[in-house]
């Protein structure tokens, strides 16, 4: 019988089972890394060192897992914390950077690809209205637990969710359903 | 188009785009940067708490004339009426019951994640 996250968290608690952690960290490590490749816009080695970030921290305070949310709600919100702290180390006001973006953004050479497309558009949205729809919708969060990853109310975390929905409807309209 | 459904594509092409990434030696790279594990120090603390015990029943046999009061006290606990007998034996159950209760929910406490 395959052991939950809550046996494994117990065995590191208890008997600071190292071998428990990596098969948390094996079981999580794609969708940790996935959200923080889609946070940091695809750049892949900083996501990859930010996810590493994240599971030493969950490690080290892994006491204060209290089992109220899932084990992977509460990774989230350590990866996101640990994008946020970075983002202001380089002193990148996150969110705002959307000049840039913009720029990058060039409708004449825009690939082909649905999922291309898709990661553009993705891409172009404020930081967070990005973070709710990747939480929600990719990651399939409840508005509930995307508000307690981002630290935000529930309303806010709704109404970004909608409106981010409604920017990407529109980039998309032409890849949409019939 | 409706927008249920349009929402509904959304999320699936959302999903969709979110493949498995493999693990290429991740979880590896975590584990070496894992500091070193907690000693445990449980085996120490049982025989420090033994060596206690051992010492306290030994100062407490010398210091009593050889276990003299032991001795008075269960001649003591025979002229008890048996009602008091009783009492002093359930009272005694119910003490030995709550410690156990409260080591219980307090290992429980340190297992829940």
């Amino acid at each position: 019988m395959e052991l939950t996250d809550a046996d494994l968290v117990a065995r590191v608690l208890v008997d600071d089972d190292q071998h428990a952690f990596g098969e948390l960290v094996r079981r999580h490590q794609s969708s940790v890394r996935g959200l923080l490749r889609q946070l940091t816009r695809t750049d892949v080695a900083l996501a990859d060192d930010l996810a590493q970030d994240t599971f030493l921290r969950a490690y080290k305070n892994i006491r204060s897992f209290r089992g109220e949310a899932r084990f992977s709600t509460w990774l989230y919100r350590i990866a996101y914390n640990c994008f946020r702290e970075d983002a202001r180390r380089r002193k990148e006001f996150v969110g705002i950077n959307e000049e840039q973006l913009q720029s990058e953004y060039d409708p004449q050479v825009a690939d082909p690809g649905l999922r291309h497309d898709l990661m553009h558009a993705l891409s172009l949205l404020p930081l967070h209205e990005r973070s709710a729809i990747l939480l929600c919708c990719q990651n399939g969060l409840s508005h509930e637990e995307a508000a307690r990853v981002l630290d935000i109310p529930l309303g806010t975390v709704k109404t970004n969710v909608l409106r981010g929905r409604e920017k990407l409807k529109r980039t998309l309209a032409a890849w949409g359903p019939d | 188009m409706d927008a249920k459904h349009q929402e509904d594509w959304l999320d699936r092409q959302l999903r969709e785009a979110a493949p498995y990434i493999d693990d290429e030696g991740f979880t590896w790279r975590v584990l070496q940067q894992l500091p070193a594990r907690r000693r445990r120090r449980d085996s120490l603390r049982a025989v420090i708490l033994l060596g206690m015990a051992l010492l306290a029943s030994a100062l407490a046999y010398v210091l009593s004339d050889g276990g003299r009061f032991l001795v008075v006290a269960m001649a003591r606990l025979t002229t008890l009426p048996t009602f008091w007998l009783l009492a002093l034996a359930f009272g005694s159950g119910l003490i030995l019951m709550a410690a156990g209760v409260v080591a219980a929910i307090s290992k429980a406490s340190e297992l829940r994640p």
